[in-house]
C-alpha cells in the first residue's frame, strides 16, 4: 500500500477536533477523491499527508514506512508528495512564473541547467510556456492554478495531492485541469489524490470515494457505489450529481425501473435512457401483439 | 499616480523593460560607477559632468530599455521638488567669500554669495545625475537578480533573503489593504473626518492580521515544495559581455577626465 492512515486523530490548538480516528488506505496509481463539507477535515487530512501536520494521535505510513518529521525525512517526503494549494495566491510567491516554477527543484538542489530544463518541461504539460516571464499577478485563476500545478510537476512527484482543484474555476478551465490530471494519471502512473466539494467532478475522476464527515469517514467506495446512498449523502449536507438526482426522482416518483446503482455521468445517463426507452418499446410490442 | 501604484509599476518595469534580460552585473557596474563619480563630481565642484551622467541614464532609461516617460518623470517628482526647495535655500543663505548682491533688511544686510549659488546649482544637478544612476537600475533590474549581485559581493545571506521577502510582502500588504479599503469604500464607510479616522484604525488593524494568515499560508506552500531556509534563485541572465564592461570603463574614465576638465565653473562666473 501507498499510503496508510491508522487511527488518525487530529486536534487544533483551539481545540477543534478536525479528524477523529480515521483509517484509509490507498495504493499507486489510483485516483482517489475526498468529499465533504467545509470542516469535514478534508484539508486537515490531506495536510497530514506530505507532513504538514502532525497526528495528534495515530500514524500515517508512507510505502509501509511511518513518516518521521525531521528536515531530511520531509524533504524526500515532498519531493515524492507534491502538494498543491486551494488558493494558487499562498503558493505563487516569485516575481516570474519561471522563477516559481523552478523553486521547487532548485530546493532539492538540482542545477542549474536542469531546473531550467524541468520547467520548460512542467510548463509545456500545463500549456503556460508562453507565460515563462510574465508575473503571476498578471496571470488569471485558471492560469495561476495551472502554474501552480506546474510548480509541483517539476518536482517529478510520484503522488500529486489537490485541495479544492476546481474551486474558483470556470467550466472550461475545470475541464482543462480534469482532463490534465487524468492524462498524469494515465501516462505517468502519478498517484492523484483530491479533496473537493464539487459532486460533479468526482464521477469524471476518480476510482476511489471517501466521504468525510465531522472528520470521519462515512463511506468508502468506488464512486458509482457511493452515489447510490442517496439518504447518507443527504444527511452530510452534500448532495449528488445532477445525473443522479435525476435518475433517484425518476426511481421514487415514476416508478421508472432504474438500476440500483444510478448513473452519474451523461454517457452512463444516455445509456439508461436508451435501454429504458428499449425495455418499454419491447414492452409496449408485447402488450399490442397480445391483443 | 499614487504611491502604491508607483511601488507597482517600478516593479512591473523591472520585469517588462527591454534591458529585463541584460546582465544584472552590467547594468548594476554601471549604474554604481556613474552614482560615485556623480557624487565625487559634487566635492570637485563640477556640474557638468552629472549633467552628461543625467542625459546617458535617462537616454538609456527611456530609449534603449524603453521604460514609460510618464513612469520616469513620476519618480523624479517628490526628490525633485525636495532638493529644488534646498537649493534655493543654499543659494539664499549659504556661502562665504564673494558676493554677488547685499540686500539690505531692516535688521541686517542679507548677503548672497556667489559660493552658494555655485554649491546650489552643483548639489541641484550632482542629485539629479544620481537619481537618474539609480532609476535606471532599479527600473531595469528586477529584486531577484539584484539579490544574485548582493550575494555575489558577499553580502550576508539573510539579509539579502530578509529584503526579498520583505520585497514580497510589501506587495501582499498593498493588495490585502486596497481589497479591504475597497471594501469599506463600498459599505460606504471614511465618510466624515472622525468616521474616516475609525474605519482607518480598523483597516489597519485587521490588514496586519489578514497579512499574518496569508504569510504563514505562504510559509507552508514553501515549505511543502522543499524551502529550507535559503532562497534560490534561476540565474536566467546571460554572462556580461566584455565589450560592453569596457566601455563602461572607458566611459568612467572620460566622466573622470571631464570632472577635471571643467571642475569650479560657475555659472556665476560667466554672468558676472
Amino acid at each position: 500500500m501507498l499510503f496508510k492512515v491508522d487511527n488518525l486523530t487530529h486536534q487544533y490548538s483551539d481545540g477543534t477536533l478536525a479528524i477523529n480516528n480515521l483509517s484509509l488506505t490507498f495504493d499507486k496509481g489510483e485516483r482517489i477523491a475526498m468529499l465533504g463539507t467545509n470542516g469535514s477535515g478534508k484539508t486537515t487530512l490531506l495536510n497530514h499527508f506530505n507532513g504538514i501536520l502532525k497526528p495528534t494521535s495515530g500514524t500515517i505510513y508512507f510505502e509501509d514506512k511511518p513518516l518521521e518529521y525531521n528536515t531530511k525525512a520531509l524533504l524526500n517526503l515532498r519531493k515524492r508528495v507534491g502538494f498543491v494549494f486551494q488558493d494558487p495566491n499562498d503558493q505563487l510567491f516569485a516575481p516570474t512564473v519561471k522563477q516559481d516554477v523552478a523553486f521547487g527543484p532548485l530546493n532539492l538542489g538540482y542545477p542549474q541547467e536542469q531546473v531550467t530544463k524541468l520547467v520548460n518541461e512542467a510548463l509545456t504539460i500545463v500549456g503556460m510556456n508562453e507565460y515563462i516571464d510574465k508575473p503571476p499577478h498578471f496571470l488569471s485563476g485558471g492560469q495561476k492554478k495551472r502554474v501552480a500545478l506546474a510548480g509541483i510537476l517539476a518536482m517529478q512527484p510520484e503522488v500529486i495531492i489537490m485541495d479544492e482543484p476546481t474551486s474558483s474555476l470556470d467550466p472550461i478551465a475545470t475541464s482543462d485541469i480534469l482532463h490534465l490530471l487524468l492524462k498524469l494519471n494515465k501516462e505517468k502512473g502519478i498517484t492523484l489524490v483530491l479533496a473537493t466539494h464539487d459532486v460533479d467532478i468526482v464521477p469524471l475522476f476518480a476510482n476511489k470515494l471517501y466521504i468525510l464527515n465531522k472528520g470521519k469517514i462515512v463511506s468508502e467506495g468506488t464512486p458509482k457505489t457511493s452515489f447510490s446512498n442517496t439518504e447518507l449523502i443527504r444527511k452530510v449536507n452534500l448532495r449528488s450529481p445532477r445525473i443522479a438526482h435525476l435518475f433517484e426522482v425518476l426511481k421514487k416518483e415514476n416508478n421508472l425501473p432504474i438500476t440500483d446503482e444510478l448513473p452519474l455521468t451523461i454517457s452512463e445517463a444516455r445509456k439508461e435512457i436508451l435501454r429504458l426507452i428499449d425495455q418499454a418499446v419491447k414492452e409496449a410490442k408485447k402488450e399490442q401483439t397480445q391483443y | 499616480m499614487s504611491h502604491s501604484d508607483l511601488y507597482v509599476e517600478v516593479d512591473r518595469s523591472a520585469y517588462t523593460n527591454a534591458l529585463a534580460k541584460a546582465s544584472p552585473v552590467t547594468k548594476t557596474f554601471f549604474s554604481i560607477s556613474a552614482l560615485i563619480i556623480c557624487v565625487s563630481a559634487l566635492s570637485l565642484h563640477s556640474f557638468i559632468v552629472p549633467i552628461i551622467i543625467f542625459i546617458t541614464c535617462s537616454f538609456l532609461t527611456l530609449t534603449i530599455a524603453k521604460v514609460k516617460l510618464h513612469l520616469y518623470l513620476d519618480l523624479f517628482l517628490y526628490p525633485t521638488f525636495m532638493v529644488t526647495l534646498s537649493c534655493i535655500f543654499l543659494a539664499l543663505f549659504f556661502g562665504s567669500g564673494d558676493s554677488l548682491i547685499q540686500i539690505p533688511l531692516p535688521w541686517t544686510t542679507w548677503t548672497i554669495y556667489k559660493g552658494g549659488i555655485s554649491t546650489a546649482i552643483n548639489t541641484f544637478f550632482s542629485v539629479e545625475g544620481s537619481l537618474s544612476c539609480l532609476f535606471f537600475l532599479v527600473l531595469t533590474t528586477s529584486i531577484t537578480d539584484l539579490s544574485l549581485i548582493l550575494k555575489r559581493i558577499h553580502v550576508p545571506t539573510v539579509l539579502v533573503e530578509l529584503s526579498l521577502l520583505i520585497y514580497r510582502y510589501i506587495f501582499m500588504f498593498m493588495e490585502i489593504s486596497h481589497q479591504m479599503s475597497t471594501a469599506q469604500k463600498l459599505r460606504l464607510g471614511g465618510r466624515g473626518w472622525l468616521k474616516k479616522i475609525r474605519d482607518t484604525a480598523l483597516l489597519v488593524g485587521n490588514l496586519f492580521i489578514r497579512t499574518l494568515e496569508q504569510g504563514e499560508r505562504v510559509f507552508v506552500a514553501m515549505n511543502a515544495r522543499g524551502y529550507d531556509g535559503n532562497i534560490y534563485v534561476l540565474e536566467d541572465f546571460p554572462k556580461p559581455k566584455k565589450t560592453i564592461l569596457a566601455t563602461i570603463v572607458l566611459f568612467d574614465i572620460f566622466l573622470i577626465i571631464m570632472i577635471f576638465l571643467t571642475t569650479n565653473i560657475g555659472v556665476i562666473a560667466y554672468a558676472v
